[in-house]
């Protein structure tokens, strides 16, 4: 299977609509702990993503929201905090923590399979699974923080098990491993558990999934500050 | 000097090494005490439960990972009315991530079922009826998710209220949130969806009726799979699964132990090859010589096999009261299970000492004048 055809097949793996809860885990060295369960509403086709993020506990955070848009390689969105203004993501702040954790905004609605460069340039092992080694990189017409982002694919399930993305510099930004890879109800292998570890190299994040409902209607109203705060 | 001090000996001529080779076998051996105490104590603990609610025959959806896939609860009123079947309970039960716990049993039962019976009150009140945003924990649930009567819980998107702290008469039932069926279904938006079935047979049943009774339920209705308690699990992709890892991960951990205590004896050989030859030259037959090498390689695999039971039997218990572990699972440490242990030791010891007894069995009497 060719470069491009792995990253077509992973991009259609990765379209239709979901309801996801998960559970949001930052650990700094120093040992302190945040935690927050999450509810992800999902809506990705083939060019374009819509995202929303919904904290369901603890009740201090409850009600905040993120939404994030993506539409022909252009990303956008809006945070959300109860009785307070609707805040938009700049576009110089796609590089920020969702809910202060290692994953950026760009990360959560970024679909670099999508990317019309797509290479193949190796294959390792990870985690006992013989994973190809995919290289992506933006074109012209998608905007993105990173120069250039490796998955390491595993070519049996289509699953990413490692994600690093790279700076125009080199430098390795964030990297994200899959730890746990579940079966959706369809019996799709979906990654399921995910640790980022960001730019801020003091502290680690884990994302823990508890469930997820597929093909879920979801209208355009979902993906606004109205409809999240509904 | 009898021949088990030339056993003994040979042992303690290399104590570091000795020590080595014994901290090899008692990894191995600790390995298969620890996963396969913790799989059997999995297995354990859900029988314990299922017992402890009054349930004889599970009904539950065919494969499905560790909690079965939902089906319509219409299925109980099909079979409902098969002979000996006293009382039937609609069950949904998750493993789901519940605040700051990644791993929770959310046990929803149908309002009024026999499966709420079992529980015995400890403090606070059952809920009031099967639409009460309230929720009951199991001791260990409770202890676990930092709980009191009166507190919040977030289940799913769903806030409700601990009203009870109960006791199950099992780990599971102790390590589990429960409330009521319709609740949930509301919460995850499943109505009439269920994925299990309880049914408690009347108590004149013979164990032959109750297996002609899950045949006729899965005869009934096709999509579902009908088994007794202590089958349930067995049936279980997940749980086979689970249980097949804890071996196959043990058995690697014995191959480990079974090339380094076959290092050890041949390294052994090697050395002291003037003193066979000289036993040899003395008298020793070769099959004395054999056995020699084959009690010190025995020996090892016991050593190893008792300690690695220790470590075992200590680390599975540490494990099992880290949060992630503490409320899910107990060990299932059966002196049948430690005595396999320290038997597979002693095994490992003989296998790996075959090949190192049958060279120094063909050394050659001469060889020790040639050694020196």
């Amino acid at each position: 299977m060719s470069a491009a055809e792995l990253a077509d097949q992973l991009d259609v793996v990765s379209q239709g609509s979901a309801l996801i809860r998960t559970k949001l885990e930052v650990r700094s060295l120093a040992g302190a702990k945040r935690v927050l369960q999450l509810q992800i509403k999902q809506r990705r086709t083939k060019t374009t993503s819509d995202l929303a993020y919904q904290v369901l506990w603890p009740d201090e955070h409850k009600g905040e929201a993120v939404i994030l848009h993506q539409a022909h390689g252009v990303a956008k969105g809006s945070i959300i905090v109860p009785q307070q203004p609707v805040r938009a993501i700049k576009a110089s702040q796609m590089n920020e923590g969702l809910f202060d954790s290692d994953l950026s905004y760009q990360d959560a609605v970024e679909n670099f399979f999508a990317w019309k460069k797509q290479a193949l340039v190796g294959s390792e092992t990870i985690n006992g699974v013989n994973c190809q080694i995919l290289e992506s990189k933006p074109d012209s017409s998608s905007v993105s923080i990173y120069a250039k982002v490796r998955s390491w694919i595993d070519p049996q399930r289509f699953v990413p098990m490692r994600i690093e993305k790279y700076s125009s510099s080199g430098e390795l930004v964030r990297r994200i491993d899959v730890t746990r890879v579940a079966r959706d109800e369809k019996h799709h292998p979906i990654p399921a558990s995910l640790t980022v570890h960001g730019p801020r190299k003091n502290s680690v994040t884990e994302f823990n999934g508890a469930r997820i409902d597929q093909d879920v209607q979801f209208t355009d109203a979902d993906f606004t500050a109205a409809g999240v705060l509904k | 000097m009898t021949f088990f001090t030339v056993v003994i000996r040979g042992l303690w001529r290399r104590p570091l090494r000795t020590g080595l080779t014994l901290a090899g076998i008692s990894i191995g051996i600790a390995a298969v005490v620890a996963l396969v105490g913790m799989s059997r104590g999995f297995e354990k603990g859900w029988q314990v439960g299922l017992k402890a609610r009054g349930t004889d025959i599970v009904v539950s959806n065919r494969g499905g990972s560790l909690t079965p896939k939902p089906f319509d609860a219409s299925v109980r009123d099909r079979i409902a009315g098969l002979p000996h079947i006293a009382a039937t309970c609609n069950l949904l039960v998750e493993v789901t991530s519940v605040e700051e716990s990644d791993l929770m049993i959310l046990s929803a039962r149908e309002w009024g079922g026999f499966a709420w019976n079992n529980l015995e009150l400890v403090s606070g009140r059952m809920p009031r009826d099967a639409t009460e945003e309230a929720a009951v924990l199991g001791q260990t649930a409770a202890e676990v998710l930092k709980k009191k009567i009166g507190d919040p819980i977030q289940i799913e998107t769903k806030k409700l209220t601990v009203v009870g702290i109960v006791k199950g008469g099992a780990l599971v039932e102790d390590g589990s949130v429960i409330l009521s069926l319709p609740l949930l279904q509301g919460i995850i938006g499943a109505p009439n969806q269920i994925n299990a079935i309880d049914i408690g047979v009347t108590p004149s049943t013979t164990e032959q009726q109750i297996k002609e009774l899950t045949r006729q339920i899965e005869q009934l209705v096709p999509e579902v799979r009908a088994v007794t308690v202590s089958e349930h699990l067995s049936h279980n992709e997940g749980f086979r699964l689970v249980k097949a890892m804890s071996w196959g991960t043990s058995l690697l951990a014995i191959l480990v132990g079974v090339l380094g205590v076959m290092n050890t004896m041949l390294m052994t050989v090697f050395e002291r090859t003037h003193e066979i030859c000289v036993l040899l030259a003395v008298g020793w037959t070769r099959g004395r010589i054999m056995r020699m090498i084959l009690y010190e390689s025995a020996l090892l695999g016991l050593f190893g096999g008792v300690i690695g039971v220790a470590i075992g039997a200590i680390g599975v218990q540490v494990l099992s009261a880290t949060p992630a572990i503490k409320g899910l699972l107990q060990p299932d440490l059966s002196i049948a299970l430690l005595g396999l242990s320290v038997v597979i030791a002693i095994a490992v010891g003989i296998i790996s000492g075959l090949y190192p007894a049958w060279r120094s069995s063909r050394l050659n009497p001469s060889q020790a004048l040639q050694a020196g």
